[in-house]
């Protein structure tokens, strides 16, 4: 008999769930209007936590890489996956309402401006580095490919982020760091929080969900592997190339 | 370090260039870019020079990708891998070995695709030719190094060209945003626009070259 243990994972799925429905309220009731941008300005409360916790996922990426090479222990490459997915997810967020709040209080899709230049950059860097992963590689070669890509794209960020800044056309708000207050109404501050809170809580059910998917897929893949060496007729019937191909 | 690097890049250029078909392919390819890129152009209308540099740079790009595939299909293709890591060196000298013969042929395709960028999209250099030349060094060292590592990155995987293009043109954003100004600054004698890029783009070159010389030897070598 297994030992029960605590459900961490749907517990922390339904916290998230439910602090996003309460951050969604406090938007909407607590939150008071931003007095020139208006109704738009509330997108703010979903921009920025995506944004945020996007580029702590992709620095997760660059963490478990450097582990990876240092141990060689999978776990560490299936984490850098999920956090990918997870990042690249949050970073399209980011991207989609930071268009939409531009074409209000801009006037236009697209700017070259450095921070949404590097969320684009980061979103394709990290596009790639899924895509490779999908690769037909062993999963040692899979986790070093990744590896070295996860440290060189998340090394590569600031860099983008600089040449960006010295492209003309910046047109991104400092909202919260360019006065000693942060520059905001205590209420939209306590909102903010509370949205910083809600996406961390919903990132971290979605990362442990993903990982928990990593390893079972691996686990499927080891089971099956081990099933067509022990049966060589299914195998043969299953993969008839193989079969002609080891004689 | 370098002496085996240079025979190694020396191999890899006499063979390449005395195949010929996977070098004119790369060199033809930018030269198209080019010219296609000139039909943007209206009749009597005026290129800019940020245009123009930025085209140069996206043909410069292509013909890198082609290039560092066709570098490291030279062993690959064969089988013979294993045979280079029998180098009796770190495997950090192929990278090298491998950046130093990528870059020697990006200035040859650049040779041509220099004077067709002048010809196709109407520009002149107002500025001065030696710093321009200085900082096309500059960019092609970074370019060189980057190429070299995420060339090897991509080996063993019969879509390599796509799967090099699509891991290294974001990773190379910050180059070309440094390579596009600086162009343009010396093609329209504008050099106090430049300020700020040269850093940018000493910073990266020593970014890829940290990561070539730290990395190399876990996608390549006998690490794995």
């Amino acid at each position: 008999m297994s030992e029960k243990t605590f459900p961490v994972l749907p517990c922390l799925a339904a916290l998230g769930g439910l602090a996003m429905g309460a951050a969604q309220l406090m938007i909407l009731l607590l939150a008071p209007e931003e007095e020139r941008m208006g109704l738009i300005q509330k997108i703010f409360y979903l921009h920025l936590p995506s944004a945020w916790w996007g580029l702590f996922s992709f620095f997760l990426v660059f963490a478990c890489s450097l582990l990876y090479l240092r141990k060689r222990d999978l776990f560490w490459d299936n984490l850098s996956e999920a956090a990918a997915e997870v990042g690249l997810v949050l970073a399209g967020l980011a991207l989609l309402t930071g268009s939409l709040w531009a074409r209000v209080s801009w006037n236009t899709w697209w700017t070259w401006d450095p921070r949404l230049t590097t969320t684009l950059i980061m979103w394709f860097i990290y596009a790639a580095f899924l895509l490779a992963r999908r690769l037909d590689f062993t999963p040692e070669r899979r986790g070093l490919i990744s590896a070295v890509l996860g440290i060189v794209a998340f090394l590569d960020v600031p860099l983008v982020f600089f040449s960006a800044r010295l492209w003309p056309g910046s047109l991104h708000p400092q909202v919260v760091t360019n006065a000693p207050s942060g520059g905001l109404d205590p209420q939209m501050k306590l909102t903010l929080i509370f949205c910083l809170i809600s996406f961390g809580l919903l990132w971290a059910a979605l990362l442990g969900l993903r990982c928990r998917l990593g390893r079972l897929e691996t686990l499927t893949e080891a089971c099956l592997g081990a099933c067509l060496e022990a049966r060589p007729q299914t195998a043969s019937r299953l993969y008839p190339e193989e079969g002609e191909k080891n004689g | 370090m370098i002496p085996e690097a240079l025979c190694l890049a020396r191999k890899d250029v006499t063979l390449l260039v005395g195949r010929g078909s996977g070098l004119a392919q790369s060199f033809l390819l930018g030269l198209l870019l080019i010219f296609i890129f000139s039909l943007a152009r209206g009749i009597g209308e005026d290129f800019s020079a940020q245009a123009a540099s930025a085209v140069f740079w996206m043909a410069t790009a292509f013909c890198q990708v082609l290039t560092f595939n066709s570098l490291y299909s030279l062993e690959e293709d064969n089988g013979q891998r294993e045979a280079l890591l029998l180098l009796p060196a770190p495997a950090q000298h192929i990278w090298l070995g491998k950046a130093l013969a990528g870059m020697f042929l990006l200035l040859a395709a650049q040779f041509l695709f220099a004077p067709a960028a002048m010809i196709f999209l109407d520009q002149s250099v107002r500025g001065d030719m030696l710093l321009g030349l200085a900082l096309l060094l500059l960019a092609d060292l970074g370019l060189a190094a980057a190429g070299s590592l995420t060339g090897a990155l991509a080996q063993g995987q019969a879509a390599r060209e796509s799967l090099l293009s699509i891991i290294i043109f974001p990773l190379l954003i910050p180059l070309l945003f440094s390579a596009i100004s600086l162009g343009a600054g010396v093609l329209s004698g504008r050099a106090e626009e430049t300020e700020g890029w040269i850093g940018i783009l000493a910073a990266f070159d020593a970014l890829f070259l940290a990561a070539g010389l730290a990395l190399f030897g876990f996608i390549y070598g006998a690490q794995e």
